[in-house]
């Protein structure tokens, strides 16, 4: 059997004034290798179920544990290395004054604390071989500012950088949902292509039921703050969009 | 002859500004915080020289401290506003209030007179005013030169990086608040590097010297950086233009002082007139932090 990864354990979240609770006891376990689609209307708490487990907000009661442990019994360095989030507002994961390579050496030094021992030549090489498995044209606009790269580029730009050192667990919240179809289809097999690659288990928002057909392994669906369904990955037949519609909402 | 004189006078007064520009360029172009401290850091280079030098201390010595003491300064401003609990504006406004009265202090009176003292440059200044102003060119080009490196080193791109986005940088493992400690203690030593070169061209050092320079400042490096992307047809700027940027702006603010006061007209309305041209170069600007805001 495998261990669980992420054991969501009877959470509930209420903000102080807030009179319903954003979330009312969700469990729910996450094993290695899960893709999760969390379905739900405008306010159901799918956001607020993902600052959770990237500890951005805390639990009001019950516990959250990574690898059995309790998320806040990690150190913040080994948390962030382990948990990474991606959300439709790419202004949270990139510098979007400096340029793509500037980003890169940023989150590089990260795992390299020695500054000096980063050679930018040496670097830059390395950044465009890495960008290049991607099907997009980043690898050639190293020197450009973030600011100046498309929507669809500056997502696909925060997805590679944030799996430079893959996580454990991918948080996607919506990363698609700015995009036009043809550049939101690219970015979601950038993903596929991603966490089968690292084995990374992924868990993402979207209210786009043709993503969750296609790419989700497990469907957790949430109505008002509360489990309201969940298909898991051996009912496969049920992962088609007219059952989602009508299951899930 | 007039022209000489004019010529002479906006360039001697820009090379004493410059440092304290580039300090406010950083400060307000990299670091994305409008810090008033400036203000006061030049006041407090200028005041803990003049002090040192009168108490028969060696120039070099009264400098380092004055250089120090800037520094200092910068820390204070950077505690201030730790952890982001006091918006920057209103951080630097606060620790210029504590300096006015820090350097009236420090002086003892309102002025010191530097005229008859031995001073950095007064022996070049004795042989001829070209060999003053050349030693005074050397030590504020190797300030401004010394910043420059230092910013555009992977020193700078942290600074950058904590301009642009604070909660990513501090979620990469970063120590943000140990960066905006030394990014403020860079830019007030470099203001407190103007002071002291101020105060020794002039001849003293005065309280009040340091009142509206930020904000003059801001005024020169928003015109340079808006002649600059309109000569090289971009909307953003890298290291080395931002510098240019400021020199342009510096020597054209003192182009249009030393041409208004050449004007006759009354010193009296001169503020107000250089204010109201600073509106309108802020109105006609691109604001960094303001594009953010809209995006
Ligand atoms: N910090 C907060 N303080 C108070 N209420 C909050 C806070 N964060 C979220 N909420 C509330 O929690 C509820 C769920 O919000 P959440 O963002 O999780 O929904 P969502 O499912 O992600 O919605 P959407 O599909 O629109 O993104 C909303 O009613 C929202 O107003
Ligand atoms: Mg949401």
């Amino acid at each position: 059997m495998t261990p669980t990864l992420l054991d969501i354990h009877s959470v509930s979240l209420t903000f102080p004034g807030v009179e319903r609770p954003i979330l009312s006891n969700i469990t729910y376990a996450v094993q290695t290798g899960d893709f999760v689609i969390v379905l739900g209307s405008n306010g159901s708490g799918k956001s607020s179920l993902l600052k959770l487990i990237d500890q951005r907000y805390q639990p009001s009661s019950g516990k959250i544990n990574l690898d059995g442990k309790l998320l806040t019994s990690y150190r913040d360095k080994s948390f962030h290395c382990a948990v990474k989030t991606l959300t439709q507002n790419y202004h949270e994961s990139l510098f979007t004054s400096l340029t793509v390579l500037e980003n890169y050496l940023l989150i590089r030094q990260q795992y390299e604390p020695n500054l000096l021992a980063i050679k930018t030549q040496h670097e830059s090489e390395f950044l465009q071989t890495y960008l290049s498995q991607f099907n997009t044209n980043l690898s050639s606009k190293l020197n450009q500012i973030v600011d100046q790269l498309s929507g669809g580029e500056k997502q696909a730009l925060a997805l590679a950088l944030t799996v430079l050192y893959p996580p454990r667990i991918l948080l996607l919240d919506e990363h698609t949902s700015a995009l036009d179809p043809k550049s939101a289809e690219q970015l979601m097999s950038m993903t596929q292509q991603i966490t089968e690659k690292y084995h990374i288990t992924c868990i993402l928002t979207t209210h786009d039921l043709a993503i969750a057909e296609q790419y989700g392994n497990r469907i957790l669906a949430l109505r008002n703050g509360k489990i309201h369904h969940r298909i898991e990955n051996d009912k496969k037949q049920d992962f088609n969009q007219e059952n989602l519609l009508a299951a899930c909402y | 002859m007039m022209l000489a004189s004019l010529i002479s006078a906006i360039f001697t007064q820009s090379l004493t500004f410059l440092p304290l520009a580039l300090g406010i360029s950083i400060s307000y172009s990299l670091l994305r915080a409008t810090d008033m401290t400036l203000d006061g850091s030049f006041v407090l280079g200028a005041a803990v020289f003049a002090r040192l030098v009168t108490l028969g201390i060696s120039p070099v010595i009264a400098g380092l401290c004055a250089l120090i003491a800037g520094s200092l300064a910068g820390v204070m401003v950077s505690f201030i506003q730790r952890g982001g609990r006091v918006d920057p504006l209103l951080a630097g406004v606060l620790a210029t209030f504590i300096l006015t009265s820090g350097n009236l202090a420090l002086m003892g009176r309102p002025n010191i007179n530097l005229l008859t003292q031995h001073t950095l440059v007064s022996t070049a200044f004795a042989q001829s005013n070209l060999a003053g102003w050349s030693l005074v060119a050397l030590y504020s080009l190797s300030f401004c030169l010394i910043s420059c490196l230092l910013v555009r080193s992977r020193f700078g791109l942290m600074l950058r990086a904590l301009g642009d986005n604070p909660a990513l940088l501090k979620r990469l493992g970063t120590p943000v608040e140990t960066y905006r400690l030394l990014g403020f203690a860079l830019t007030n030593s470099l203001a407190a590097v103007s002071g002291i070169l101020t105060a020794q061209t002039v001849g003293y050092a005065d309280v009040g010297m340091g009142f509206g320079m930020t904000l003059t400042g801001i005024g020169a490096i928003i015109l340079g950086q808006q002649i600059l992307r309109a000569m090289l047809k971009r909307t953003t700027l890298r290291v080395a233009a931002e510098f240019s940027a400021c020199v342009i702006g510096v020597l054209l603010y003192f182009f249009a002082m030393n041409g208004l006061l050449r004007c006759d007209i009354n010193p009296v309305y001169l503020k107000m007139i250089l204010g109201i041209i600073l509106i309108i170069f802020l109105r006609s600007a691109v604001n960094p932090n303001q594009k953010r805001a809209q995006s």
